[in-house]
């Protein structure tokens, strides 16, 4: 007993001394493959995941997310709260504190200024900066000292941790980006594309959406780390290919967003080589209901606006009917494989916010038809719905992409069983997400019945997601067509719950604000129906070590422990 | 000559100049916008803030103007200032990228060494195995090699790049093994070993390519050389009593690579053009993956400024071929 | 009719026994035909289809018929530019058809060939120089210096002005580019040369230039030439004999003088018939002999004689029986069932059309030549 005590223990040294003594730069070469390759490596001027991910190896923020989506320190000392102190009682302000002696990759020392400089850069007018979101209300960044940093709001901020958290808000170095401020961000293209930074990782050379070389940092902030000298972050291509290349030929150790259609997964993981890693976000493939009426009857400049209410689906029970009669699990099996699973919310996580709503994942055909003919609305002589001579017509669109024309015509044909007559129609991505104010094509504009896309929220906190529900988010004429209320939904009701989420702090009760939310828009109110929370899907090889797959933050949140396996 | 080929140039001026005005509405008015790689987290009122940052939100004639000055003046005195560190537009903005945030020419910089040398080696190879191919199927027409080389360069210019490539990479590099399905462009050859590798990670882009380049260019010198063959001179030629070697090799040859010769000139924009289809298959990236991604992405500057400079190679690729033509041919003269 | 023409002021010596120069025996030259998607080997165009006869040295062998009758190509099949399907040529002593390769190559020079079409004859990319001087390297031996000489010295003999000796064939005129081919054909110092309508593409006032200056050059040099044309005129100023050719064959061979004034085969009758007359008085009489009906296909030549679709004294024995060229008269080849010939036997189809020696004999000696 004892010999087997003290053996079980030498083996857990031998272990814990491998990673230990482990060397930095000791595993050699490391092939990363993403297909869409990044065009800048400064996340301040592109808001692309690819960029921002490929970014995430070299600069990092004061706090991220953990694969649970739990709030970690990087380059801070531990996460500010309000019982550590960090974060006043009032939500008002929130003081960071850097870890000593942090160095940058060019070996000059990491300072609060560089912090503050990091929000001035995002907020200098005419800078364009992607990231802008992660600062507003913040009143002032201050400096006491060179390692701490207090950032105060104007107004209390009940989820403080946006402004430098995450990979969307690293910290630059000032010392490179002085002369870069707002419109002449552009101007310094080696800063953009090479940017010096205190993650595990510093740029060797950068060529545009192709290949960036990198290698160790060799003044990362544990000594031990990362295990790999080199790293090629190599783009192009396409998901198929990319997956191929980790799976198949085994020519990259590890590959991003892999989605591939379910039969090839299973093929490709047959190849021995790799394996799919998958984990599920807050990307929710939904169709969004048109509350107003998009007839192209209708004068330029008031279709689609909260003058005139949609003549069908501002029936609730047709929205209902409408959800019922989809069967989500068929979607998935069809359209992603072991990367989706069917849902019926619109935050499907984190658990603290995530309903329990499960109500919609069965199909209900025969229930749905008793709602419509409840409702009055009776098959006409064509076998299409009617009611007060209202005819059950729906306009479905949504953009380009296998998978969504898939689903289309699954849910075309479900709705058609229901007696409702459905127009499909597909629009190219670049035009659908565009945002063109002068295009009548794009998903905010809704000259459509339906809609079908996929959202997401950033981080962990739903709360201006959620929000983007408000009155006040319409999009109109009058806003150029922006925003993100796509549904043109507005309840009171719905708009005190929002005010009354950005003004508490208790994750309890910010959880239970957010789920209740979720069902106002989902199943109490069908304005949006939830299909399938869609997960990442990548590709790694069997060689790799220590991959952990993250939603919450950057896939590359970790690389500074990856390793060779064999 | 000479002033033919400046009048040829000084014309070809409005012409281009045309042309650029053309591709830049097009590419204007094509709909999609820079903004839809961006993901929908990034809120509405930050995505106007890029678009102005990035300066598209003006009119189009004034970022059209603004172009043609950048075009024509700033990117050749940029490049004055680097060569003799003057300082003529210093501070001026360069052509600038919506994808990238930074210059087009580092981008376009970064991508011409791996279309050189890729769809560049595709072309000469293939080049180099039409042109024998050629003489060879002129000189035993109807023979099997004839008729073999009539099938597969059929076969090279119907099948597309996109089936051979994505064949070749199944056979060779999936279930083989014996080829990268990947080209790595930071490959730098400083030994045997890096050449060999380059070498293997060139070997099917070039097959796939040089096959549809020889396609075209094998079909162009068997039929000129079959109607030389057939001309009065040749038999001369023999009746001289010269070997068959110099019969075929330099009397029908050198007049039947007249025509070649300008056909090959007319392909060389091609290459800078790069293979679009195949840079994609083998993750070759260079313009032509340049150019597909800036038109995925709704990136003007760059689409303006790639097909602009396709436009002006083309117009100088003809003018080299009639030029051509003139020397290799006493019959033309231009004066 | 050709004003410029100077009168031959040469004579022939006939009855000097020499033996010929050229000797052709029963050559043929079928062109295959290829048809359908497989190109399956099914038929030939019997361009020439068995054609014997001598030209001896210093002669002028005229060639006529009318186009497509395969005159060119018994011109390039007897110097084997073309590769003949079966029969034998002898030029001075070779084989022709027989010779290898490289042995054919070395023998090139001594028989040479003038082209209907002097533009098309000629590498447009090559200089006067080059193209009469590239035999020269080939053939001669000359260093630079002595060839240079060699090709003025040809410019010269043909008319050529030494300061075009740079220009290419498209700088020239018509004539001159003749001339070219001339003195490219002359450069090896041919005993033979074929000339193929070398004036047919020039100008009238021309044509008399060049055909002085082959007759010049065949004075000076003892040249053996055959001539081909479809200008009967000016085959009657400078061949010595005729042969008149119908549909891959020869119709008649006989003395110029003879046959111009009395052609036996119907054919050659009807042929000289359309010929105007120097004589005003027998121009006068002339009767033009219209002949009815096409030339047949070479693909397809009718059994018998080639003639008898046409023949206005066509006999039963004609659509059967083929004529052999056979000695009708003294000196006089004919391929007709109408004269009766000791040579003619019944055989159909005779593949032994062994004609008689030309006027000067040595018959006996070609029989051995004989398929
Ligand atoms: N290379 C060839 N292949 C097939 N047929 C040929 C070829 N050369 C000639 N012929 C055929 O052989 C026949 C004789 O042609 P040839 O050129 O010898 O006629 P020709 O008497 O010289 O006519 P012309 O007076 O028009 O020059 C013609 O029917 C022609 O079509
Ligand atoms: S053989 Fe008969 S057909 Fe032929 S030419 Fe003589 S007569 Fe006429
Ligand atoms: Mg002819």
């Amino acid at each position: 007993m004892k010999l087997k005590a003290t053996l079980l223990g030498a083996a857990a040294i031998l272990a814990m001394a491998g990673a230990a003594f482990a060397e930095r730069g000791s595993d050699g070469h490391v092939n990363v493959l993403y297909w869409q390759a990044p065009s800048i490596l400064n996340p301040y001027l592109s808001g692309g995941t690819k960029d921002l991910e490929s970014s995430s190896l070299i600069l990092e923020p004061l706090a991220g997310f953990d694969e649970k989506g739990a709030l970690f320190p990087r380059l801070a000392t531990e996460i500010p709260t309000v019982e550590n102190g960090g974060l006043a009682k009032d939500l008002t302000s929130i003081t960071w504190k850097l870890k000593p002696d942090l160095k940058w990759s060019d070996g000059t020392p990491v300072t609060s200024a560089d912090v503050k400089f990091s929000y001035d850069y995002c907020k200098a007018p005419d800078g364009g900066c992607a990231q802008a979101s992660k600062y507003e209300g913040i009143k002032s960044v201050e400096t006491p000292d060179a390692t701490t940093v207090v950032v105060t709001f104007d107004a209390p901020k009940p989820n403080p941790y946006l402004a430098f958290v995450g990979a969307t808000s690293p910290i630059i170095q000032k010392a490179q980006f002085e002369k870069c401020l707002g419109a002449a961000a552009p101007t310094c293209t080696e800063a953009n594309n090479g940017p010096i930074g205190t993650g595990p990782f510093k740029v060797v050379s950068f060529k545009t959406n192709d290949t960036v070389e990198l290698e160790a940092n060799p003044n990362y902030r544990d000594p031990a780390k990362p295990a790999f000298a080199t790293m090629t972050l190599k783009g192009g291509g396409d998901a198929e290919a990319a997956a191929r290349a980790v799976m198949e030929t085994g020519e990259f150790d590890y590959a991003w967003n892999t989605q591939v259609n379910p039969e090839l997964q299973t093929q490709m993981t047959a190849g021995g080589k790799g394996h799919f890693v998958n984990g599920f976000g807050t990307l929710v493939e939904r169709i969004e209901m048109n509350l107003t009426d998009p007839s192209s009857d209708l004068p330029e400049g008031e279709r689609s606006t909260v003058k005139h209410p949609h003549p069908i689906l501002s029936d609730i029970n047709v929205r209902k009917a409408l959800s019922m009669a989809i069967d989500r699990q068929a979607l998935v099996d069809v359209g992603y494989g072991t990367a989706g699973q069917p849902t019926c919310n619109l935050v499907p996580a984190p658990e603290a916010y995530a309903s329990d709503n499960t109500g919609c994942l069965k199909q209900d055909m025969a229930g749905a038809k008793k709602l419509l003919d409840d409702a009055g609305w009776k098959p006409g002589a064509d076998g299409i719905r009617e009611k007060d001579g209202k005819k059950l017509h729906i306009l479905f669109q949504t953009s380009v992409n296998p998978v969504r024309q898939d689903f289309q015509s699954l849910i075309k044909s479900w709705w058609t069983d229901l007696g409702v007559d459905v127009e499909l129609k597909s629009v190219d991505a670049s035009v659908f997400f565009g945002g063109d104010a002068g295009s009548p094509d794009t998903f905010q504009k809704f000259y459509a019945d339906v809609e079908m896309y996929a959202n997401n929220f950033d981080g962990t906190d739903p709360e201006a997601y959620l929000a983007g529900y408000k009155c006040d988010k319409i999009p109109s004429p009058a806003t150029q067509w922006q925003g993100e209320n796509i549904n043109r939904f507005c309840n009171a009701d719905y708009d005190k719950l929002a005010a009354e989420m950005s003004a508490t702090a208790d994750i309890a009760k910010r959880g239970e604000l957010a789920k209740k939310m979720n069902d106002m828009l989902t199943k109490d109110s069908m304005t949006i129906v939830p299909l399938v929370d869609r997960g990442r899907l990548s590709a790694t090889s069997n060689t790799l070590g220590g991959v952990v797959l993250n939603v919450w933050d950057s896939e590359l949140w970790n690389a500074q422990d990856w390793t060779r396996t064999k | 000559m000479l002033t033919y080929a400046l009048r040829r140039l000084l014309l070809a001026i409005p012409t281009l100049l045309l042309i650029s005005l053309v591709i830049f509405l097009l590419v204007d008015l094509a709909p999609g916008s820079p903004m839809s790689e961006i993901p929908l987290t990034v809120p509405p009122e930050v995505r106007l803030k890029m678009i102005a940052a990035m300066g598209a939100d003006q009119p189009v004639f004034v970022r059209y103007v603004l172009w043609l000055r950048q075009f024509f003046w700033v990117e050749p005195m940029h490049q004055v200032d680097l060569l003799f560190g003057s300082h003529i537009v210093e501070g001026q903005q360069r052509i600038i990228s919506y994808q990238t945030r930074g210059p087009v020419f580092t981008v376009i910089g970064e991508r011409i060494p791996q279309t050189l040398t890729v769809i560049g080696t595709a072309y000469l190879v293939g080049v180099l195995i039409a042109v024998p191919i050629g003489i060879y199927s002129a000189y035993r027409q109807y023979s099997w090699f004839d008729q073999l080389g009539t099938f597969i360069a059929m076969l090279g210019y119907s099948v597309p790049t996109f089936f051979t490539g994505v064949l070749m990479i199944v056979i060779f590099a999936i279930k083989l093994h014996w080829f990268p399905s990947i080209y790595n462009t930071s490959l730098k050859v400083t030994d045997w070993a890096s050449l060999l590798a380059q070498i293997r990670q060139m070997a099917l882009p070039v097959l796939v390519l040089s096959l549809f380049n020889a396609a075209e260019i094998s079909r162009y010198t068997r039929s000129s050389m079959l109607e030389n063959l057939g001309q009065d001179y040749v038999r001369t030629a023999r009746a001289k009593g010269m070997g068959e070697g110099t019969v075929v090799l330099k009397h029908v040859l050198r007049n039947s690579l007249i025509p070649v010769v300008t056909v090959i000139a007319l392909g060389i924009p091609g290459i800078f053009g790069g293979a679009i289809i195949t840079e994609n298959v083998f993750k070759v990236n260079g313009i032509g993956a340049a150019l597909i991604g800036a038109i995925h992405a709704n990136d003007l500057p760059m689409v303006q400024t790639l097909t602009f400079i396709f436009a002006v190679l083309i117009v100088v690729f003809n003018l080299i071929a009639d030029i051509l033509y003139g020397v290799l041919d006493p019959r033309i003269r231009y004066d | 009719m050709l004003p410029m023409l100077r009168p031959r002021g040469r004579t022939m010596m006939l009855d000097a026994p020499a033996p010929a120069l050229v000797q052709v025996r029963d050559l043929k030259m079928y062109f295959p035909i290829h048809t359908g998607v497989l190109r399956r080997h099914t038929g030939d165009v019997k361009a020439v289809d068995g054609v014997s006869f001598d030209i001896m040295a210093g002669e002028t062998l005229g060639l006529v018929g009318e186009s497509g009758c395969g005159k060119s190509t018994v011109g390039r099949a007897l110097i084997r530019l073309y590769e003949p399907t079966a029969g034998s040529v002898r030029i001075a002593g070779d084989d022709i058809l027989s010779l290898a390769p490289e042995a054919l190559r070395r023998k090139r020079p001594e028989m040479q060939m003038v082209f209907q079409d002097p533009q098309a004859s000629l590498n447009p990319r090559m200089t006067l120089a080059q193209i009469i001087g590239e035999p020269l390297i080939e053939h001669s031996g000359l260093n630079p210096t002595d060839r240079l000489a060699r090709i003025y010295e040809l410019m010269d003999q043909t008319g050529l002005n030494r300061r075009f000796a740079n220009r290419y064939p498209h700088e020239f005129s018509g004539g001159q580019r003749q001339r070219i081919g001339i003195a490219r054909a002359l450069a090896l110092n041919p005993k033979f040369i074929v000339c193929d309508e070398p004036i047919a593409a020039l100008d009238v006032s021309i044509q008399a230039q060049v055909v002085n200056l082959l007759e010049d050059l065949q004075d000076r040099l003892g040249l053996t030439y055959l001539f081909i044309s479809h200008d009967l005129s000016m085959v009657r100023h400078i061949a010595d004999r005729v042969a008149v050719m119908y549909l891959g064959r020869i119709a008649e061979l006989s003395p110029r003088d003879a046959l111009y004034a009395r052609p036996l085969h119907p054919y050659a009758e009807a042929l000289l018939s359309a010929v105007p007359e120097p004589d005003p008085d027998r121009e006068g009489s002339r009767q033009r002999i219209i002949l009815q009906g096409d030339v047949p296909s070479p693909a397809n030549p009718p059994t018998g004689c080639a003639f008898c679709t046409r023949c206005p004294k066509v006999m039963e024995i004609c659509t059967t029986t083929r004529p052999i060229l056979a000695e009708v008269e003294p000196g006089r080849q004919v391929a007709c069932h109408l004269y009766p010939s000791e040579a003619r036997s019944n055989q159909p189809n005779s593949r032994h059309a062994a004609p008689s020696g030309s006027t000067g004999g040595g018959s006996s000696q070609h029989q051995q030549h004989g398929v």
